[in-house]
Parts: structure tokens; sequence; C-alpha cells
């Protein structure tokens, strides 16, 4: 069974996840643009970012054979310096163009500021300009009061649920994300956000409609492998192989397959490994033997 | 123009039809169909037939490159001929530095074809640095710029690179004619570390050994 990671920060992972991971049957990530641990204090860094997920970290992905698209965007946190909105916000046209980008995102709340609301519906509005998706995060801190905002401005700016995404969802967001006809991305974590055994009783409890499930590794405590984990968990409780394909394989397709970016056709097709070339000193294979497929 | 005709080989008629709209320049669209051509033109590759026939016409080409990056040098060939000269570098270098993957080998592989191209070495040395194997066969390969314009240093070391990361030197264009006593001296010297370390010497390296 292909698996696919619809949220994964690749940039903060090294090559011995994405051995491991296409290993367990990853086939193909959305790496969404985030915040980087620390803030950032140039626009110019944000460029050099948005270059790196549709370059080297696409490349880099492609050696193990995993398919890498992106998305783009100002997150939420960072969307609070006001020196730095207008600028990232004016780079992200040219971004918003390039191949291999499938949604606007991260977006959303992180402390529900005004300056948020604004950088907020502003992306949503490239979003429509540009014919994306939208990834939105939903905030760690009161989360559910944070679920009904992102909702409320989702509705009011009338942007498509169905091109939607509300990310890093619990038992108390769930249902209303489903019933304002978003779809509902889950991160599952080895302490926070969500777990395995939780993500079945949902599965078991919701079913498999617009439910997308996600690692979210990046560079904190996280687990590049939670996708294969958690079908796993729920393979061993009973629920069926063609729902299990639905949520790891063909909901994420079907969802990002709008951004019309990403090929479903080209997306069955094994992508073909050629480390032969890598064996230089600044490039993932360091003098070991080369895989070729 | 030959580049359009190769593109009209294998890609979809819509985006052929696309493409022959975009190639008149407009400055406020340029950006947009640059990338979108990916989508609109498909990625299928030329092949050694079409690719002949560019050679044949002073543009060697690699029959790798897809209708997608022929139609973007499409589009820049294009755009510099609609642009005042002083806007040539300033444009090929922001589409170098703000460009994913497949439009930075675009704008590489048609270096040679665009006016005044020695305008161009300072990008294309810096562009084969890309440890991107794909955009380094993009400026070393079936690309006739390196021995056309590069200086002997830049091309010695476009030619040990290709070495080190296995891309095929046996086209790199005007190998012989640019092969010199100091890159022959180069790859023995490669050579001879690669077989104190027990490893095998690329069978490449024979290519410019036997120039001696």
């Amino acid at each position: 069974m292909k698996l696919f990671d619809p949220h994964i920060h690749m940039t903060s992972r090294t090559t011995d996840d994405y051995e491991a991971m296409a290993a367990a049957g990853i086939a193909a990530v959305v790496e969404p643009a985030f915040w980087v641990g620390q803030p950032r204090t140039h626009v110019g860094t944000f460029e050099d970012y948005f270059l790196g997920l549709v370059g080297w970290e696409r490349f880099r992905a492609s050696q193990f054979g995993i398919r890498h698209y992106c998305t783009i965007a100002l997150n939420p946190r960072e969307a609070n310096d006001a020196a730095l909105v207008s600028g990232v916000l004016a780079l992200m046209p040219r971004y918003l163009e390039k191949d291999g980008v499938v949604a606007v995102g991260e977006i959303g709340y992180d402390d529900m500021t005004a300056a948020e609301d604004n950088a907020f519906a502003a992306q949503l509005e490239l979003a429509r300009v540009h014919q994306l998706p939208a990834l939105i995060h939903l905030p760690h801190r009161d989360k559910k009061r944070g679920c009904e905002r992102t909702l409320a401005l989702v509705r009011d700016v009338g942007f498509p649920p169905e091109r939607t995404i509300v990310d890093h969802n619990t038992e108390e967001t769930l249902p209303m994300t489903l019933d304002s006809g978003c779809w509902a991305g889950h991160s599952i974590y080895p302490r926070t956000k969500m777990d395995e055994p939780r993500m079945v009783a949902l599965v078991q409890h919701y079913g498999a409609d617009r439910i997308l499930v996600n690692s979210a590794a990046d560079w904190g405590v996280s687990d590049p492998l939670k996708v294969p984990k958690t079908r796993d968990a729920m393979r061993a409780a009973g629920i069926s192989d063609v729902t299990l394909a639905r949520i790891f394989w063909r909901n994420p397709i079907e969802f990002f397959a709008q951004s019309g970016r990403l090929d479903p056709v080209e997306l069955e097709q094994p992508l073909a490994i050629d480390q032969r070339q890598l064996h230089e000193g600044n490039s993932v294979l360091r003098g070991q033997t080369p895989q070729v497929s | 123009m030959e580049l359009a005709d190769a593109v009209a080989r294998v890609a979809p008629p819509d985006g052929v039809a696309w493409l022959t709209q975009q190639l008149v320049f407009d400055r406020a669209t340029f950006h947009a169909a640059f990338s979108a051509a990916g989508r609109r033109l498909g990625k299928a590759p030329i092949g050694e037939v079409d690719a002949q026939r560019l050679a044949a016409r002073g543009l060697p080409w690699s029959p790798a490159a897809g209708a997608d990056e022929c139609g973007r040098a499409a589009l820049l060939l294009a755009a510099v001929g609609s642009l005042d000269p002083a806007d040539h570098v300033p444009l090929v270098s922001d589409l170098l530095r703000r460009g994913e993957v497949r439009e930075r080998q675009a704008v590489l592989r048609v270096l040679a074809a665009l006016p005044q191209p020695e305008r161009f070495v300072e990008l294309a040395i810096d562009a084969f640095r890309s440890n991107v194997t794909t955009v380094f066969e993009a400026i070393a390969c079936d690309n006739a710029f390196p021995a056309r314009h590069f200086p002997d240093p830049a091309f010695n070391q476009l030619v040990l690179k290709a070495l080190f990361v296995g891309a095929p030197v046996a086209r790199i264009v005007d190998l012989d004619r640019r092969t010199t006593p100091e890159l022959v001296r180069m790859v023995d010297g490669y050579a001879s570390e690669l077989i104190a370390a027990g490893r095998p010497v690329p069978a490449d390296a024979s290519l410019i050994r036997r120039a001696r």
C-alpha cells in the first residue's frame, strides 16, 4: 500500500528519515512552509526558504524515490511581525505559480491577533487568485475557539470549504471542521496533538470522508513514520484496507489535485531512483554505494 | 522557431496553442507564463531527433529536455527579442535565482542562443556549482555554452565536477577542442587519488586522459 504524508517538514529531517519513510511505503509528501523554530528577521530569508522548498528539498526527496510537493505561505506566528508581513506577501505571487506548489499554507491563527486576521484573509485571497487550495493550521492554545474563529473567517471571506484543509484537529474540533465542509487533517505526534489510538477511534466514529492523517514531523520531537504507524494501528483495529487506502493515499491526492499541480496518474508510477551522481562533497550521498532502480 | 516546433511534437495541442500566444512578449504576464509552462506543456522529453535538429541549427540540446523546458527557453528568447539589451542580464539572473529546478534548467540550456552570450558567463559558472544533478547537467552536457565562453579554469572545473558526479562526460560539447595539458593533469590527479583510496576510476576519465 502506497502512503502519502500530507504535512511534513522534510527540510528539518535527515536522509535516514527519507530512507525509513521510503522503506515504510511513503511515496509522496507535502511540505508546508512554516515557522523554522526561531523568528526570521529578513524577507530574503523567506525567499531562500521558499526556493529551498521548490528546489533542493524536492531534489533530495527524489533521491529516495519520494515525490515532494510544497505549500507556500507566511505562517501565523510570523504574521505578527509588521516589518515582514508586506514584504513576504509581496513575494508570494511569484512562488505560488511554481510547479509543485499545491496550496497556500500553513496559514491561520497562533495568538489570534488582529494582525493574524489580516494575514490569514490576505492569503486566502492569494489562494483564490492563484486558484490554489488552502492549508490551515489550528492554533495549539485555545484550540476550540481558534477552530470556531478559523471556520468563521473561511466562511466570511467566501473561500470554498472543499478547497480547504483545517489541520491539527482533535476530538473537540473535528465535528466542527467536518460540518463546515472543510477537509480535516490530523497530526500524529509522540506527545502532543493526536496519537494513534485516538485517531483509530475518530475514524471508527466519523469514517474516512475528508479525513487526512499526517506526521507534521519537524525540528521538534516528532516522528516521520507516524503515517505508516497510524495505518498499522487502524489495520490492527480491523479497519479495512479499502478505507486505509482512501485515508492514506486517495484522500490527499484528491484534495491536492485541486491545485492542478499534482497529477494523480503520474503519482501512480514509481519515481525512478538514481543516486549515481551523488557522491560529491555537499550532496546527499557521501561515499556510499549508490542505489539505482 | 525550432524550439516551439519541438514542443509542438510532444506537448498537448491546447498547450501548444497557449505557448503560441505567450510567445508575444508581455512583461505583465511573462513570469506567470514561464512558471505555468510546466503545467501547460508537460514534461515529455523531446527525444534524439529533435535534439539533433536543434544541434544542426547551432544549438546543441539535450534529448532529455522536456517540452516544458523547451517552451520556457522559447519564452526567454521571445522576451530578450523584445526587451532592451540592458535588461537581458537582470532578467536571466532573476530567472536563475528565483527559478525552481526545471525553470533553471530551461534558462541554462538556452544561454548559448541569447544575444551577446558572453554576458552570461558569470551566471553560467555560478549555475554549475549546483548539486542538483539535473541542473548541473543542463549547463555541462549537450550545451555549447561552456566550450564557447568559459575561461580554462572554469571549463576544467566543470569537467572535473562531471566526473565527480557521474554526469556523462562524452556529452560535454567540444571537450576535445577544450582539453588542455592542465585539464589532463587535473584528471590524472583525480584518478591517482581514487586509485590510492582503492576506489574505481570512472570510465569517463579515459575520455580526457587519452587526449594527452
